[in-house]
């Protein structure tokens, strides 16, 4: 779950990092005189290439242009003259399976430069003064600043159930550090633990969604995540072009096939869906009779592979129903390109 | 892992567990306990339940559990395994949150457990036993190592192998973290004399298909091994499915893991369907 920048700022506050003076609009609706940022609260990344990020004297007048781009949510920030720009996160490594920090020149294209350093702390330890001295050195900054600050992003990844917690940039003036941006990502199966408290502190919660959406024009369904992927590359492969990924996950009933076919039928850039199911645990009896419910209300040619659990009876309801049911992926796959 | 192996299930008094403690048991699976706090003295199935694991093991010997526990508690079940010492624990639950299951995995390790899992479909010796969910139709007793990262994707190419069979086939699991990697268990199919080649199912996120491949490069892996790669279409930073299909900082790209495997002279399947040509007669 991708939170807001302002949202992130507040865990960063919380955890002692510190953040320019900040307004959130709406509600506020005066602002200090003089040079301010306007910033587009959007979870979508690539801001400030799009022109959501402006310095500003007339914060009022700026929001009225972005809202005319649709943005509703806008943080209005103390501009902060600085000396560096770094890039700061945590994350766990998944390779040493220990909370790892990432460090680098701060900046639009980070990732793509790929000029960061890492440095992985296990948690047996956490972070030292002598890994911030190490760190302040490169940053040109107060080494017990330094320490506040990786300190504070360590805990997000162990406390706050952040699987993502990055600051870019993080801003250096006259040696003490100030986050000018947040990106916080907190890791879904977390929230049974931390969703209470995000919800106190002013933060969204919502339910993870397994929809993913892409630019083609065919929508692809499938039951688990590996063999759904493998629906959309060979899609792909063969000439097509995916409109989305959804993962109907593992047992999905009668009632959960049809919202997730709604879901896909009803993107008007789709033009026709291809559905592959392995029944295991999930039976294709209940999958057959979701499909058809949700093509009663959005009817689009639908491609669908049944195999496994119940699956005569699946391939009956469908083709009762007229739609055409494969045994074989591939062709499935060409049929539906060819068409 | 054989027809002699001993299981415990913990979770066993479950929705999820009871079915498939049933469907396990049918296809052979020695199951001899289960578990779950406040139903010992019951049965499931005719299989004595116990409260703690700690009490199951002073009645039965057991070399293997399998976990249906919820989320919440499944990292608390995992660690009551290793503490009474049961050497293979396989982990089903999905959603269990990451930090727990680092904890979990990294003390079971340090306790001389083996973790499969979490969020993983479980393994399967065709013919001898089952620890796990898998659809038995898709099976037969063969040479084929399969190792995944998947589950109905598993299955789907244990179906297109058929023909020539599996010795052994396990899922390791689609969460971030997880107890058994690649590469551990290509080592133990490289050492397995029932296994002649190893077919590996990986996706985008994190980078064990790379460490594998460096291994297999260096010579670590002596048998044949064919892989393939989902999520070639998947944009960047979007989560597919798996909690652990997902590509931070540029790292684990499908670029990457199909870059690697190349360097190392191992065949790379275009679809799940070309498989069976690249592993060979």
């Amino acid at each position: 779950m991708k939170l807001y920048e302002y949202e992130g700022k507040i865990l960063f506050r919380k955890v002692g990092i510190k953040t320019p003076s900040s307004f959130l609009v709406p509600p506020s609706k005066n602002f200090p005189q003089g040079k301010v940022v306007v910033k587009a609260q959007i979870l979508e990344g690539g801001r400030g290439k799009r022109g959501l990020v402006k310095v500003t004297e007339n914060p009022l007048e700026v929001m009225e242009q972005m809202r005319k781009d649709g943005i509703e949510k806008f943080l209005v920030e103390e501009y902060v003259p600085h000396e560096y720009e770094f890039y700061l996160s945590c994350m766990i490594d998944r390779d040493s399976q220990e909370p790892m920090l990432a460090i680098g020149k701060g900046g639009i294209n980070v990732e793509e430069e790929g000029d960061i350093r890492t440095r992985v702390i296990p948690m047996e330890r956490g972070v030292r003064s002598f890994d911030a001295l190490e760190v302040s050195k490169l940053m040109k900054a107060n080494p017990e600043e330094v320490l506040v600050v990786m300190r504070g992003l360590y805990e997000l990844v162990l406390n706050y159930g952040a699987e993502l917690a990055e600051i870019n940039p993080l801003a250096v003036k006259d040696g003490s550090l100030i986050a000018l941006d947040s990106k916080v990502i907190i890791e879904d199966n977390s929230l049974i633990r931390i969703g209470e408290t995000l919800k106190s502190l002013g933060i969204h919660v919502e339910r993870p969604s397994a929809y993913v959406e892409l630019d083609g024009d065919i929508g692809i369904v499938g039951n688990g995540a590996g063999l759904t992927m493998a629906t959309m590359d060979m899609v792909k492969i063969a000439g097509g072009s995916p409109a989305d990924f959804l993962d109907v996950g593992g047992g999905a009933d009668r009632n959960h096939v049809k919202e997730s076919m709604l879901k896909v039928l009803s993107n008007p850039k789709v033009k026709k869906v291809i559905a592959n199911i392995y029944g295991g645990i999930t039976r294709c009896d209940e999958v057959a009779l979701g499909v058809v419910d949700a093509l009663k209300e959005v009817n689009k040619p639908v491609y669908i592979r049944l195999s496994g659990t119940n699956e005569e009876q699946g391939k009956k309801i469908l083709e009762e129903n007229g739609v055409k049911v494969y045994d074989y992926v591939p062709q499935m796959i060409g049929d539906a390109l060819r068409s | 892992m054989n027809k002699n192996t001993r299981v415990l299930v913990q979770g066993i008094t479950g929705r999820e567990g009871s079915f498939h403690t049933r469907l396990m048991k049918t296809y052979g699976t020695k199951i001899v306990a289960g578990t779950s706090p406040g139903k010992g003295g019951t049965q499931v199935d005719g299989i004595p339940v116990y409260d703690t694991v700690e009490e199951a093991v002073k009645e039965h010997e057991i070399d293997a559990s399998i976990i249906f526990v919820p989320a919440s508690n499944a990292a608390e079940a995992m660690i009551e395994a290793a503490d009474s010492n049961v050497k293979l624990i396989v982990t089903i639950t999905e959603h269990i949150p990451v930090v727990e299951a680092l904890k979990a995995v990294r003390y079971a390790r340090s306790r001389g457990s083996t973790v499969i899992g979490p969020n993983c479909p479980g393994l399967i010796v065709p013919d001898e036993t089952m620890i796990g969910i898998m659809p038995s139709r898709a099976f037969r007793k063969g040479k084929v190592g399969i190792i995944s990262r998947s589950g109905t994707l598993t299955y789907e190419v244990a179906e297109v192998l058929k023909d020539m069979g599996q010795s052994i086939v396990v899922g390791i699991g689609g969460d971030p973290i997880i107890g058994s990697s690649m590469l551990d268990m290509a080592k133990e199919m490289d050492a397995d004399p029932r296994t002649d080649t190893i077919v590996i199912i990986g996706e985008i996120g994190g980078t064990m298909e790379e460490r594998l491949a460096s291994a297999i490069a260096r010579g670590d892996i002596k048998k044949k091994v064919v892989a393939y790669m989902a999520g070639m279409t998947a944009p960047k930073e979007k989560r597919m499915g798996h909690a652990g299909a997902v590509v931070y900082m540029g790292m684990g790209t499908f670029q990457s893991k199909v870059e690697a495997f190349k360097k190392a002279d191992v065949k790379i399947a275009k679809t799940p369907y070309e498989i069976p040509e690249l592993v060979g007669p």
